[in-house]
């Protein structure tokens, strides 16, 4: 506003304070939802990537000559990065949780496992690995990590739809509740909106008015909700971290671009909601009138 | 011999062509009003209270339009004019309204410079006429104050000064002097007698008080049962006019 010049439409009253409230509100869960479906779909990506090119080979019945035999076997098959045969005290540490730090009972056959790694890009290697074992006489089960990767990746894709349709329809609600506040707005103002209009205000001129006090009342609503929306996101994770859990599911706390974009997104869309509702419901308005 | 109706009905500043109005399900308000006043000149409109004064003046500011006949402006129908058209035409009409309608959330000085903000003018410009125009209405001291703060024949000061600001073509008031004391009445009355004069405004004032309306010469159109009589000038009284001029009577 230019100096010494009020506005036109008297400044912000207990019902947009009310709104304001309402369109941040919005817009925290839409962040929210925003940033919790990007960044739980960005660290199970990065996890099912990394887990992806990895097999594990469970040798049967193997005498360790025959095990290694068998990694060096492996490691000449086309697509394979690296093979190398897990030791015991490995192979202890794995079934730790089920049988206990005390060890494995002695009688208990222990199976030989490969850790298999295919070289980037090598696609799925499983079935020559089980040919070229199968082939050379070994009882051998080949396990492709992928597979249930690729279930999680899956689980983690319909999640992200359904974030995206909660964002969707948290964004379709802040538009209507505009909608709705400025026609309210509007009818609030209609002594002044009808002055305006007998002295030669143009209907764009009066709705400009709206538009303008709409687009800043949603750009500033979204501001602080994004906002809040952010530091909801980074106190979870902090809190997470630091009761102890390091799963590799839990995000990294950096502020990267996307999240970036949400902060910067949010408050654009929910001002232009605003903007675009007043708009409408103005010239609507005005078009009842001579 | 067939003859075409004069030019002077083509130039009217206004023009009404069998108007009528009603509100949604009541009577009829205005039944059949025909009036043509012409540009520069100066009117009165009386009726009892309620007779449809400001229904009628409501038509000559585009607020709405009459439920059948025609209303022109300036010579122009306004049935036919687009909305920006409208708003064009709406700019060179002041209104008075009967109860003012100032902008509670601002002061005098910015409800009088209104119409010429919506024209997009600069401050800068029209700063010092508008405090000149505040002055000569009585309230260089008090235009900074908001119209609560002000009395109502303060506020009623403030409505015509925002109704002259422009300079329109067109000025339109709605018992412009109910609520001051004679003489700041007489005072605006002159106002509004200078627009006149100087600007070739073409002025019609609604009052219901016909003390006022006897101290001005000027033709009235009384409103009566929803029609429009345009009453003779009072025998004796026409005289004291000169010319086409408007003088306020010295008061007895
Ligand atoms: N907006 C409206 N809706 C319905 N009736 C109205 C409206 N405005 C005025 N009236 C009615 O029209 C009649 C004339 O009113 P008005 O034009 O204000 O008369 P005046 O100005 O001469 O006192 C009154 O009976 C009044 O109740
Ligand atoms: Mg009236």
């Amino acid at each position: 506003m230019k100096r010494g010049e009020t506005s036109l439409l008297p400044l912000e009253d207990a019902r947009e304070a009310a709104l304001f409230f309402v369109v941040g509100a919005l817009c925290f869960l839409a962040a929210l939802a925003a940033l919790t479906a990007k960044s739980t779909y960005g660290a199970a990506r990065a996890w099912t990537a990394e887990v992806e090119g990895e097999y594990t080979i469970s040798l049967s019945d193997a005498a360790p000559q025959d095990a290694l035999a068998a990694t060096l076997l492996v490691q000449s098959v086309e697509g394979v990065d690296g093979a190398r045969l897990l030791s015991e005290a490995e192979i202890s540490a794995l079934l730790e949780p089920t049988f206990g730090s005390r060890g494995l009972p002695a009688d208990l056959p222990v199976p030989r496992l490969i850790a298999v790694t295919a070289a980037p890009g090598a696609g799925d290697i499983g079935r020559a690995l089980t040919e070229t074992l199968d082939e050379a006489g070994y009882t051998a089960a080949v396990d492709s990590h992928s597979a249930w990767a690729g279930d999680v990746r899956r689980m983690l894709g319909t999640a992200r739809i359904v974030a995206l349709g909660i964002v969707a329809l948290l964004a379709s609600t802040a538009i209507a509740v505009i909608a709705f506040a400025t026609h309210a707005a509007l009818l609030a103002r209609r002594d002044i909106v009808d002055v305006l209009h007998i002295a030669g205000a143009r209907d764009r001129f009066i709705a400009g008015l709206f538009e303008r006090r709409f687009w800043l009342l949603g750009l500033r609503a979204g501001t602080v909700g994004a906002l809040v929306a952010l530091a909801s996101v980074a106190l979870l994770i902090a809190i997470a971290r630091s009761s102890g859990n390091r799963s590799g599911l839990l995000p990294e706390l950096t502020l990267d671009f996307p999240d970036l974009a949400v902060l910067v997104i949010t408050p654009v869309i929910a001002g232009l909601a605003a903007r675009i509702a007043a708009g409408i419901t103005v010239m609507r308005a005005l078009k009842s009138v001579m | 011999m067939t003859q075409l109706r004069p030019d002077i009905f083509d130039e009217a500043a206004v023009r009404l062509d069998a108007v009528t109005l009603r509100y949604d399900a009541s009577g009829e308000i205005l039944s059949g009003i025909d009036l043509a006043l012409k540009p520069g000149s100066f009117s009165f409109l009386t009726g009892a209270s309620g007779a449809g004064k400001s229904s009628l003046l409501k038509l000559l500011y585009l607020a709405r339009p009459p439920s059948t006949g025609e209303v022109s402006l300036f010579g122009r129908p306004t049935s036919r004019l687009t909305r920006d058209q409208l708003s064009a035409m709406r700019r060179r009409i002041g209104v008075v309204f009967q109860e003012f309608r100032l902008l509670g959330h601002l002061t005098a000085y910015e409800n009088a410079a209104l119409p010429l903000r919506v024209m997009g003018r600069k401050e800068a410009q029209y700063r010092a006429d508008v405090e000149e125009l505040l002055a000569w209405v009585g309230l260089g001291e008090r235009m900074h104050k908001r119209p609560e703060t002000l009395s109502g024949g303060e506020q009623q000061r403030v409505a015509i000064a925002r109704a002259v600001v422009t300079q329109p073509d067109l000025l339109i008031a709605d018992e412009p002097t109910g609520n001051v004391d004679p003489e700041m009445g007489a005072r605006l009355m002159r106002l509004f007698i200078e627009l006149n004069k100087r600007l070739g405004t073409t002025v019609i004032i609604a009052s219901h008080d016909l003390g006022l309306v006897r101290q001005i010469n000027a033709p009235v159109y009384h409103l009566a049962n929803g029609l429009l009589v345009k009453n003779a000038p009072e025998p004796g009284k026409a005289s004291r006019r000169r010319g086409d001029g408007i003088e306020i009577k010295e008061a007895e």
